[in-house]
């Protein structure tokens, strides 16, 4: 599989740095509607991707992997929420299953915080920083070189055998 | 480069795993630690006495009856696998089928649930369960929950008369209820006390429900019904080795002196 050249930092304007900064500081400024209701965040994560997707591909690397970095973190979120909810409503017990998922959680937070902090500075000094996993597939996803289906011409090939 | 994103999603998901499941081993405290057995303990000897004023609750002074709730007692205590209390039983004079705990390792029994009681094993089934809420310290949760710790441990005399109000009409959740007769059924076990007594118990108050003197009875002041708790005390296993020892009390002498 072939991927395009990545840029170096030198070759990265200044406009591009902060634009692909800013989505990791987006998270910041949604956390406090995110708290009871994490969904916001990913919904604002998203319109954030939407809104720049055009304005290059390093932008659009280090928006789409702080768009899937989010996801897991909110799914997890969601499940705490809603876990938290359920055991006041029908009055059950918040067992140790229950304190290990939180503290999972809070590690996922604290782990996502951390990261996304040294992705912003990174971003704005034009570098690729790859976050384990989402990292890698957002890469894959930005610099593949996609097949152009039809504008080559029909090629003939013998029977496999 | 798909291998390599696969192999660090198994990472991930293999190390957030792993901190749930470690998390989850910890022994999260599940009693309220605002207010100290010491303090709990105080404040249980105040409501006591409150309680032992009220003509309705007068204690009973009946020596018989004393030592064989203090031999019951003792048996129960002495096979505690850890208890932070100092149990102390009073017996007051009442005809109503009542038994009820007071914070601080306090268990006032009716003479009316003397009388009502078949054996001292019944009686020693219904004592633990009332131990159960003391280790548990589910009355502390349940005044805490519902007035506050200022209040609770604020020593105004009028508190603690609205406070002793509230312990004599005690009402526990299913849940608190249900962990009150596990641990009455192992403590039974541990006691050499048959722990099925509880489900017999249970069944006679089934059949009693009408009756107007147990109508304060905690026991029987939750949902769901009897059925399923009698059900639960049944399905109770002891261990193959388990051997009943009977209590040596004259229950027919002790009740005919009530």
């Amino acid at each position: 599989m072939e991927y395009h050249p990545l840029p170096q930092p030198d070759e990265i304007e200044v406009r591009v740095r902060e634009d692909a900064m800013g989505a990791y500081f987006m998270m910041f400024a949604t956390t406090a509607m995110g708290l009871p209701l994490p969904i916001l965040n990913l919904v604002a994560a998203v319109i954030y991707y939407y809104v720049n997707r055009d304005k290059g591909k390093f932008v659009q690397f280090h928006t789409l992997q702080s768009l899937y970095s989010q996801i897991p973190v909110t799914l997890l979120n969601s499940g705490l929420v809603a876990w938290t909810i359920v055991n006041f409503v029908k009055d059950f017990d918040f067992t140790g299953f229950y304190w290990g998922y939180l503290v999972m959680c809070a590690c996922a937070g604290l782990i996502y915080f951390i990261f996304s902090i040294v992705g912003a500075v990174k971003a704005r000094k034009g570098i690729f920083y790859y976050f384990v996993f989402f990292g890698k597939v957002a890469y894959h996803q930005v610099y593949r070189i996609r097949p152009k289906y039809g504008t080559s011409a029909p090629e003939n090939r013998p029977p496999s055998y | 480069m798909r291998r390599s994103i696969l192999k660090d999603l198994l990472i991930l998901l293999g190390v957030f795993a792993l901190i749930w499941l470690l998390a989850s081993l910890f022994n999260y405290p599940d009693k309220p630690k605002l207010l100290s057995i010491e303090k709990e303990e105080r404040l249980g000897e105040a409501y006591v006495d409150l309680i032992l004023l009220n003509p309705m609750f007068r204690e009973l002074e009946n020596e018989k009856i004393d030592s064989a709730v203090s031999m019951i007692g003792d048996r129960l205590e002495a096979n505690l696998e850890h208890s932070d209390y100092l149990y102390n039983f009073v017996v007051f004079d009442s005809k109503m089928i009542n038994a009820f705990t007071v914070p601080g390792g306090n268990i006032l029994i009716s003479s009316g649930l003397i009388a009502f009681c078949d054996s001292p094993e019944e009686l020693a089934s219904v004592m633990a369960h009332e131990m159960g809420h003391v280790e548990e310290r589910h009355v502390v949760s349940r005044l805490i929950k519902e007035l506050g710790i200022d209040i609770l441990t604020s020593g105004d005399q009028y508190v603690l008369g609205e406070v002793t109000g509230l312990l004599t009409s005690t009402s526990f959740d299913r849940k608190q209820e249900e962990e009150a007769d596990r641990f009455a059924a192992e403590l039974l076990e541990r006691s050499s006390i048959e722990p099925r007594t509880l489900a017999t118990f249970f069944r006679k108050l089934e059949e009693e429900s009408d009756n107007e003197l147990m109508k304060h009875f905690e026991i029987i002041s939750t949902h769901p019904n009897f059925s399923s708790r009698i059900r639960e005390a049944l399905s109770y296993e002891p261990a193959d080795d388990f051997k009943a020892l009977p209590m040596d009390l004259d229950w027919e002498g002790i009740q005919a002196g009530l």
